[in-house]
Parts: structure tokens; sequence; C-alpha cells
């Protein structure tokens, strides 16, 4: 077997460069043995056995169609290319290999799942991505700014290095930031028994502490009997559960929801992102053995398409012109609340231009799967690699794009900035409040 | 322990304060809180702009409102306690006065066992530490954070999880050379360490464990800064023995399994998919645990054995009666909570379920209970008198004949005394 031929421009990341320096074959061996052993099964045999290497899943990746069909893109090229080899070798490989094995799967693959729908066996490419990051994670081979994003996760149980007090004082200036705009709103901390604990994800108190405003103010209106943490596991996301580190995701996750049950809540609702409902909603309860999570998610999507049509906030005025929306994967074609988007998109705004493709089918904004928690040193073939999803968003001619997940947020105002659109990236909770309706005993 | 030999366990019914008329007196008013010895009921309210008080009973609590209140937390002593604001300042107030010295940020109140000794954790001039009894912490290292504090039940120490070492952003070496440690009242335990987790003090105050990450994919425990010399895949929060605080035990993972580990050694044989929440029995001679021996099946193992009977979504913390011979625990199954003693379900589901006390002298389980938005008291799984609209855990007498329960009924606060005979 070959290697594919992969033309790329040379990226520095330091953290990769220091792992191939220290790793022996030994190490290599015996942990790519391990997790093939200890921590895969059927499911990876059946996959790789299956697999008849049509290249039809090509078809279906962003990454191969952004990238002038180069085959080096091809999902079952980033498994031919890193798990084959491992299996045909019996983990006999070096340090160079497994640092092109975490360039592949950590930085040019965003575990997005559109090829599994391609496949005539429906074979998940992206499952033996994580195989493959996982086996790197456990040989220190994570680039370096996810490697970071998953070090603050472990030592402060949040993806954004927020500190405790941090955390509490950003909630208390936002519950008065709200008061502006309702003033008998509260956010009300440590509420035990309330029915909902809503969570967010870091990046909301360290740069986007006005989202905390936001969910203040709808609550309000929706009469809504909810709390927030004022400990750690209030932070829904999970860059360990995409780095491959499953013992720091577990225990971010475990974390997560056991806040909840302390606090006794009935459900939590969590803020606009997709990769956080995937850990919080799958691959944590997963791990821990529960069957689901212990108290049921629900995600933004959900939670505002059941206000809406139960009348719990009412739409004053449509935001005008044509606005289109990202389908973010994971709570999208992973969880099919394809139809709730598009309910609230039609609710909200007067000209709801869909992409096409929509819904399941379609394209990852290229932010996915831990590939922007990749940093500065991966930006560039990121945001080339969304090439495809530009021209996608262009066709529609919308002056806003809507992103109900963090990671599409940022993903998306790069890929409008790299391919000059010229349009505005905004969150659902923002269209609400410019658009919902604020009962005259509730105004100031 | 709070000491509740000396509360009022006369068999009353005493309407302690109509807070419904809090409603119409104040601008504002947050959920309550009671006193442990239940004569007490308190809520944060808003009396004006930018200006709260506390309700109590029939009086507010501060003689002069503050800028913000919250945290309103009862001191098992009785004293009620709460983190202020005064000229965008922060401290604690208890009993309504202000300790005399602000801080940037103050949170995270903790009491000894009997109320005594209040800590929390501050935050002044851009150092952290713990505060006890008004008195800071002078730590020789700054500390860059601290993510979590015990206190001892004597309250004589109070001990700290603290990044000791200040990383730049993005500085994974530095990271992976230890930024974490242990400050035992103000003094760091030598090492650093990745990661420090489950932070516990022995009930005699003696020693104290942490778990702690030994490189990316290598757990331990330390016990007064000595590591195991074993290392493990992950672990979780380790306990003491109630009796023998020489002896730790915690869930350890290896080979893809949980097994449970003291001092080091693997003490059950069999390994689980799950296990957490390790409990002594109050004689310390037997261990439970919550466990799931394959996926989305959850029991409870005693000293290893699993019961028979399993549940498919997830079991909470165990709890062994007062003469260690019986073990309850709240099971989730199919999206209604259960109480289950000795493998057996008692009672039917309910919408939440609190943690359960077993009366001392014939092992009834009482515990409360929610169904359908209504609160209630319920005897080995079995609801007995009336719903309230807010309750809390009944508390059964030190003579193990009385419970007392407290609760709201339309609008008004009731502490309540009543024979255990008679639920
Ligand atoms: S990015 Fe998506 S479509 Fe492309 S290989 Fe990965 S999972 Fe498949
Ligand atoms: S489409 Fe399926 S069978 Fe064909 S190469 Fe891709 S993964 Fe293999």
């Amino acid at each position: 077997m070959k290697p594919t031929i992969a033309i790329r421009e040379p990226v520095v990341d330091d953290a990769l460069d220091q792992a191939e320096a220290k790793l022996t074959p030994e190490q290599i061996e015996k942990v790519i043995n391990e997790v093939i052993d200890k921590e895969t099964g059927g499911r990876l045999w059946t996959y790789v056995n299956t697999c008849i290497h049509c290249g039809l899943c090509s078809e279906a990746c962003h990454w191969f169609l952004s990238n002038d069909r180069d085959v080096s893109f091809a999902p079952v090229t980033k498994i031919k290319d890193t798990l084959w080899v491992m299996l045909k070798n019996k983990g006999k490989v070096d340090a160079a290999f497994i640092k092109r094995c975490s360039q592949i799967a950590h930085t040019e693959c965003n575990a997005c799942r559109r090829c599994g729908m391609y496949c005539p066996f429906g074979i998940d490419i992206a499952y033996m991505i994580l195989v493959v990051r996982r086996i790197c994670a456990k040989l220190e081979m994570v680039p370096l700014y996810l490697q970071d994003t998953v070090h603050s996760h472990a030592a402060t149980m949040n993806q954004m290095w927020v500190k405790p007090d941090e955390w509490i004082d950003t909630l208390q200036w936002q519950e008065e930031e709200a008061q502006g705009y309702v003033p008998s709103a509260r956010l009300p901390l440590e509420k035990e028994g309330a029915e909902i604990m809503y969570s967010v994800i870091g990046p909301e108190p360290k740069f986007l502490a006005q989202l905390l405003g936001n969910i203040t103010v709808i609550m309000k209106v929706a009469g809504c009997d909810w709390t927030m943490p004022a400990t750690a596991g209030w932070d829904n996301s999970n860059m360990a559960m995409y780095s491959g580190d499953f013992e720091v995701m577990a225990r971010v996750e475990r974390l997560h929801h056991e806040t909840a049950q302390r606090l006794k809540v009935k459900k939590i609702v969590m803020g606009e992102c997709g990769h956080a409902f995937r850990g919080a909603e799958y691959d944590g309860p997963t791990w821990m053995g529960w069957m689901k999570p212990p108290i049921p998610i629900v995600h933004a999507i959900a939670f505002y398409y059941d206000l809406l049509v139960s009348g719990r906030i009412k739409i004053a005025k449509k935001v005008e012109g044509p606005v289109t929306s990202q389908y973010p994967c994971n709570v999208i074609r992973n969880a099919g609340l394809g139809s709730k988007l598009q309910y609230i998109m039609n609710e909200v705004c007067e000209n709801f231009v869909d992409l096409i493709p929509n819904d399941r089918h379609a394209f990852c904004c290229n932010a996915g799967g831990g590939t922007i928690n990749c940093g500065p040193p991966w930006k560039k073939i990121r945001v080339q690699s969304a090439k495809l999803q530009s021209e996608n968003f262009k066709r529609t001619g919308a002056h806003t794009i809507v992103t109900p997940c963090h990671n599409c947020h940022s993903g998306v105002e790069d890929i409008v900035d790299k391919y000059k659109l010229g349009m505005h990236v905004k969150f659902f909770s923002e269209l609400l409040i410019e658009a919902m309706e604020i009962p005259e005993d509730l105004q100031p | 322990m709070v000491n509740s030999e000396s509360w009022d366990w006369e068999i009353a019914n005493k309407m302690v304060a109509d807070t419904s008329k809090w409603k119409s007196q104040f601008e504002d008013v947050w959920e309550p809180y009671i006193s442990s010895d239940g004569e007490k009921i308190a809520s944060i309210v808003k009396v004006g702009e930018g200006e709260f008080n506390i309700a109590v009973n029939n009086a507010t609590w501060g003689e002069e409102p503050f800028e913000k209140i919250w945290y309103s937390r009862f001191s098992p002593d009785g004293r009620l306690t709460a983190l202020i604001t005064k000229d965008q300042e922060w401290t604690m107030a208890v009993d309504g006065k202000p300790w005399e010295q602000m801080y940037e940020y103050i949170w995270d109140t903790k009491f000894s066992a009997d109320g005594k000794v209040i800590a929390a954790t501050t935050k002044q001039d851009g150092v952290y530490a713990i505060t006890v009894d008004e008195k800071t912490w002078e730590c020789p290292v700054k500390l860059h954070s601290i993510a979590s504090h015990v206190i001892s039940p004597d309250g004589k120490t109070s001990v700290a999880i603290a990044q000791t070492v200040a990383t730049a952003e993005a500085d994974v070496n530095a990271f992976t050379k230890g930024s974490w440690s242990v400050v035992v009242n103000g003094k760091p335990w030598k090492e650093n360490y990745v990661d420090v987790y489950g932070l516990t003090i022995s009930d005699d105050g003696k020693n104290i464990a942490v778990e702690y990450r030994a490189a990316i994919c290598e757990y331990g425990i330390v016990v007064n800064e000595t590591p195991w010399n074993e290392k493990f895949a992950c672990t979780w929060e380790p306990v003491f023995h109630p009796t023998n605080s020489n002896e730790i035990t915690t869930p350890v993972r290896q080979g893809g399994q949980w097994f449970l580990a003291t001092n080091g050694r693997i003490v059950w044989d069999t390994g689980f998919y799950s296990l957490l929440y390790q409990t002594y029995s109050p004689d310390g001679s037997k261990i439970a645990a919550t466990v799931a021996p394959s996926f989305a099946k959850w029991t409870i193992a005693v000293n290893g054995q699993p019961w028979s009977k399993t549940f498919n979504e997830c079991l909470l913390q165990p709890c062994f009666s007062p003469d260690s011979r019986k073990v309850a625990v709240i099971a989730k199954d199919s999206g209604n909570w259960f109480l289950v003693v000795d493998g057996t379900v008692l009672g039917e589901g309910y919408d939440n379920i609190w943690p359960p006390v077993f009366s001392p002298n014939d092992n009834k389980v009482i515990c409360k209970v929610e169904k359908n938005g209504k609160y209630a008291v319920a005897v080995n799984g079995k609801i007995k008198g009336k719903e309230y609209e807010a309750l809390w855990n009944p508390v059964v007498s030190p003579d193990g004949t009385k419970v007392m329960i407290c609760g709201v009924e339309a609008g008004k606060y009731y502490r309540k005394v009543v024979l255990l005979s008679d639920l």
C-alpha cells in the first residue's frame, strides 16, 4: 500500500514537533496495540473489512471538494494513510508517521460524519478518525492549541481557563446588563430544584458575555424556572473528546451532569453549541456507562423551538431581509434538529433563504470537530478548505448567517472574512433579542 | 455533625413565618433557605434600586441594605451568612454584619461541623487565598487560582487545590511540569502536579488526600504529600475510612475497567464498566459503591458483590443505615426516580427524590420526594402526610422517635415535629 502523495505547505506546530522528537517506536507500538485491542472491537473491524475502497465518500467531503478534488483529502484516504497502516504493521510505525496521523485526524477532518451518509455501507469514517486521535492523544501527539484547550478543561473544568470568581462575577454583571432590557430579570445562581439548569461553553463568559445577558432576558420573558451553577460544572463543552483524551472528557462530562443532579433540576438546557451537545448527550454518557444523560439535555434549538411553538415568546417584528443559517453537524445531521432550526428561522426572519444542500446534507463549517481549536498554525488550510461552503453562503445573498453553534460561529466568521462575503454572523439568541416581544409589564 | 439534641423536639406544628407577605413587602423575593433546626426561614429580597436585604422570619437581616447579596446560607449553628457588596467590594456578612475586610471577590462559603468556623475563598490584589473567620491565609507563594477547598469537621484545617505556578497562554510544557498543588492552612505541599482533583480530608482532620495526574495518561493518589506507588489510567475521588484515617479507598481504572483500590491495592477483584461514590459503612466494616457491571446496568455493590436488581439510567451515592447493615440509594430507571433498599425498590417512582435518611431504631427510610410539582415526605418510598409547595429534607431526632418536617404550605412556613410512628 503506497502512501498517498499529499502536498501541504509546511506548518510549524511546536507540540507536534516536540512529540515527534520524544516518541520511541516501542511506545508507539504499545499504545497502538493497546487502543486497538482494548478500546475498539467489532465496529472497527467491520468498517475496515467492509470498505471496498470505492471512494464514493469523497464526493461528500468539503475538504476534497474545496481542494480541487485532491485525493489526499478524501475520507477513505484519511483512513488509508493512518489506521490501515497501523493495523497492517501491527503498530510498528515511526514518530513522523504518528505526526502525520495527527495532522490528518486532528486538522484535516471535522468528524462531521457527512461521508458516512454517502458511503454505500454507511461506514463511519469519523469514528475511525477518533480512534486515530485517541492513539495520538495517548502518545501526546496533539496540536498545540488543541492540547492547551484540553489542559484548560482538565485544570479548570472549562475550555477557556476561566477562574471560578471570573465566572460568577461575569454572571452577576450580565444579570445587570439584562436588567437594562427587563428590570425584573434575574440570573438565579445555585437555585436547587429549578426546572432548568442552563449551561454554556467557556467562550461565553470569556468573549461573548452578552449571550449570558440575552438568555437572562429570554428566560424572564418566557417565564422559565431556571438556574446556573456557581461552581465548576457550568461548561458543557469538551475539546478532550476531540483530542482523544477520553479520561479528561469523562471527568468534564461527569461533573456537568453531576452538577445538574446536585441542583436537582429536571433538564439541562444548553446554549448554542454543537459539539458540546454531542459530548453531553452521547460521548460522555457512553464512556460513563449511562444509556442516556442522567438529566435530559435540551439543545438551544429545541428549546427556542418549544418557546416559540408554545407562545411563551412571541415575535414582535421579524428580522428584515434575506437571512440564512449554518446547520451545525452535531445537532442537525447527528441529532435531527434540522426542521426545528428551519421553523425558528421562518418564525424570526422575514426571508429565510435556505442553504443548498441543507438540513442533514448541509456541509460542515469546517471549524467543527476540534479543527478550529488547533489554532493559528492550521487556520490557513482550514479556511481554504471551506471554499465550498463559502460559495453556498454566497449563493443565498443573505446579509446574515445564523450559527447556532460556537464553533460554526467562529468558523463562519473566518469564512466571511477570507471570502469577503460581507455578511454578519449571529446566534439565534441575538436574533431573538432583536425580534422578540417584551411584554409591557416587563418593560423598563 | 450538627448537634440536634438541643433543638425543640416537642410534638408541635409551628407556623414560623407567613412568607406570602414578603411578596407584597418587597420588590422581589428569592428562593428561601432554612436554618438546620428549622426555626428560621430566609430569602434575599430586593428593597429598592440596587438595594438588597434578607427577610428572616418576621425581620430583616442587615440594618442597612446592601448593593448586592447572594449565596445566603445558614451556618449549622444558626447564624445566617451571605456574600455582599458595598462600594463594589465584596465580603462575608454574618447575621447582617459584614466582616471588616473587603475583597475583590469572595465565594464558596464553608462551615465547620458545629458551624462555629466560617471559611470562604477570597481574592485580593489578584492573589487567591482561603479566609477563615476573617483571617486570610499568608501563603509563601502566590496562588493564581483556587479550584476548590475543604475544611475539617473541627474547623482547624482548611485545604485548597490551588494554582501555585503561573503559566503563559499555550505553554503546554510548563503545564505538564506541574502548576497545581495542595495548600494546607496557607502552606503549599512541596510538589506541583499536572492536575489535582478530589480533595478530601479525614474526619479527624489529620490526613489529606487528592487524586493527581502524574502524566497525561497517568493518575494516582497522594496522601499527605506521599503518592501511592501504583498509577492508573484514571481515578475518581478518594475517601478515608471513617475510624481509621490511615486507610483510603478510591475507584481506579485499569485495562478499560474500574476497580476499587485501598491504599494502592485493588481490593475488589471484579472489574466494572463504571464504579463511583464508594461509601464506608459507619462502623467501617463495609464499602458500598455505585457500579455498572455492564453498560447501562446500574446497581450497588457491597464489598464487591453487586445486587441482582439493576437500573437503566443512573444511581446516586449509596447511604448506610446507622447500624451499618442496610444500604439505600436513589436510582433512575426509564425516566423515574426510585428509592431502593438492599436491592429492593420501595414504593413508586417520583419526579425527584432527595438523599434518604434511616431512622436509627427501626431502619425506616425517610426522604423528600417530588411529584407533579409538589413535595412530600415519603417513608419507605410511600408518601405520608400532605403535599407542600416547598419542603426541606426531613430530620430524625437523636433518639430516633420523631421527625422534623419543615415546609411551606399556602405561602406559610411551618416547622412540624411528629412521631415517626405516626408517619
Ligand atoms: S470532514 Fe466530514 S466528510 Fe470529511 S472525512 Fe471528515 S467526517 Fe468525512
Ligand atoms: S464510500 Fe465507503 S466503501 Fe467506499 S471508500 Fe468510502 S468508506 Fe470505503
